[in-house]
């Protein structure tokens, strides 16, 4: 029995148990390589799900949407490695009670689906661990070592290139699982921390500060820079945050759903070069 | 260059230790240069990156940042928060091109009013030899709203 069908098999029966509530899963998109998110709430749909290599939007952001999860029953969701590590950093910021959430774990090699073993957060450790141990690396490992080797006016001659393009839709903060916050800083009037109208100056800001709201809890899943509408490379600044904390803090983001914040935390000999 | 360039730095600093140290320096007659804008928060915890940034867009050359020694915070750690976000950020502007030179921290205490003045020194000819902060002045200009502080 294929992947699919057997998660199929599970979600109607957890439906029509009523053991969870929904299941957050993919299904037909808009064309044969794209998937959808999909809501399910009777055990009689579940033949909508669909599971493949183009199952790649982390959806682990639904969970914290706007009372999901108040009358305390449990959600189902598909799961890759990235989003299991948001359901962490969501539990470990008190977004979410880690107990509602069932998970169907997958992951893609190649375009070979692989299920996960386990239900729970916490069964998935090894996996999550094996992924700090194997060093991740960045999407485009090329274009990021060109610009960590470029001198500083290089680098901000190609980030203002590209910033130049934003349009400051704010899909990147809508698209990812940990931009949950009610109120973002941009939204912000009183004062105006982020200009509001898109010119240059104003998108430095923008990235700027939303890159480092997310340094430490970013688990580079990909969903800001694939909604970004201009292309913006937004997750190869993520993954220059990602390599300071693990490097400067031995932090990996979401290996467990206890685990401190990074930049919510200290330690007495966190050791730095500068401070004169 | 007919004349020296003067640059304009923001320091923010909080008030318990660094401020009180700049207030030695001023009682104990210490010259030092008058390049900086002194902006006084409770804590070094409190200093967003986001003052850091707004500063810079603001027309500053440089930044500066001070508190309490590790261990003396008024408030017990505010500072090593602080030191942790730091790290991070450098590594940040760093990244994105902002020379992480044009801003400077430093720890000083209440009772350091030379060690104040001889920073603001030191900080105020670093930045003159960086000279002007011009990779953002022309975003600043196509924005049409003049600089101000
Ligand atoms: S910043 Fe982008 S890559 Fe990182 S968690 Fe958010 S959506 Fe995913
Ligand atoms: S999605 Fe892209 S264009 Fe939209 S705000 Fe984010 S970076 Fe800018």
């Amino acid at each position: 029995m294929s992947i699919e069908e057997q998660y199929r098999t599970r979600a109607k029966e957890l439906l029509s148990g009523g053991a969870v509530k929904m299941v957050i899963g993919y299904g037909k998109g808009s064309n044969a390589k794209r998937r959808r998110p999909i809501f399910i709430s009777s055990a009689d749909e579940v033949d909508r799900l669909v599971l493949d290599d183009a199952c790649i939007t982390n959806l682990s952001g639904y969970l914290v949407s706007e009372g999901l999860l108040s009358d305390e029953k449990r959600v189902a969701v598909f799961l890759r490695p990235e989003g299991i590590r948001a359901i962490n950093i969501l539990a470990a910021e008190s977004q979410l009670d880690a107990e509602q959430i069932v998970i169907f774990g997958f992951d893609v090699a190649g375009n070979e689906i692989k299920a996960l073993k386990g239900i729970n957060v916490e069964e998935f450790s090894d996996v999550i661990d094996s992924i700090k141990e194997g060093a991740p690396e960045a999407a485009e490992e090329e274009l990021f070592e060109k610009i960590e080797k470029m001198s500083p006016q290089e680098r901000f001659s190609f980030w203002q290139e590209e910033f130049a393009k934003c349009i400051k839709c704010y899909a990147c903060r809508q698209a990812c699982p940990m931009c949950y916050c009610r109120r973002c800083i941009v939204d912000s009037n009183q004062p105006q921390w982020v200009n509001t109208s898109s010119h240059t100056l104003g998108n430095f800001e923008w990235n700027i500060v939303r890159a480092f709201h997310l340094s430490g809890r970013c688990v580079e899943c990909g969903n800001c820079d694939r909604a970004c509408p201009v292309n913006i490379p937004l997750r190869l600044i993520n993954h220059r945050m990602a390599e300071e904390v693990l490097g400067a803090f031995d932090h990996f983001a979401g290996t467990s759903k206890t685990q401190e914040p990074v930049l919510a935390s200290f330690k007495k000999d966190d050791s730095e070069t500068f401070i004169l | 260059m007919s004349e020296t360039f003067e640059p304009k730095i923001i320091a923010f600093v909080c008030t318990y230790c660094t401020y009180a140290g700049a207030d030695l320096a001023g009682t104990s007659r210490l010259k030092y240069a008058p390049n900086v804008r002194i902006i006084r928060l409770p804590c070094t915890g409190r200093i967003s990156p986001m003052f850091i940034l707004k500063a810079l867009q603001k027309g500053a050359d440089g930044v500066l940042i001070s508190g309490c020694h590790p261990g003396d915070c008024h408030f017990t750690h505010g500072n090593y928060h602080a030191r942790r976000r730091w790290m991070v950020f450098r590594a940040l502007l760093d990244f994105i091109g902002i020379p992480p030179e044009r801003v400077k921290y430093s720890w000083i205490s209440a009772a350091e009013g030379v060690k104040f003045a001889e920073f603001i020194n030191s900080v105020t000819e670093d930045i003159r030899k960086l000279g002007p902060f011009e990779q953002y002045t022309q975003l600043i200009e196509q924005t049409q709203a003049p600089a101000s502080l």
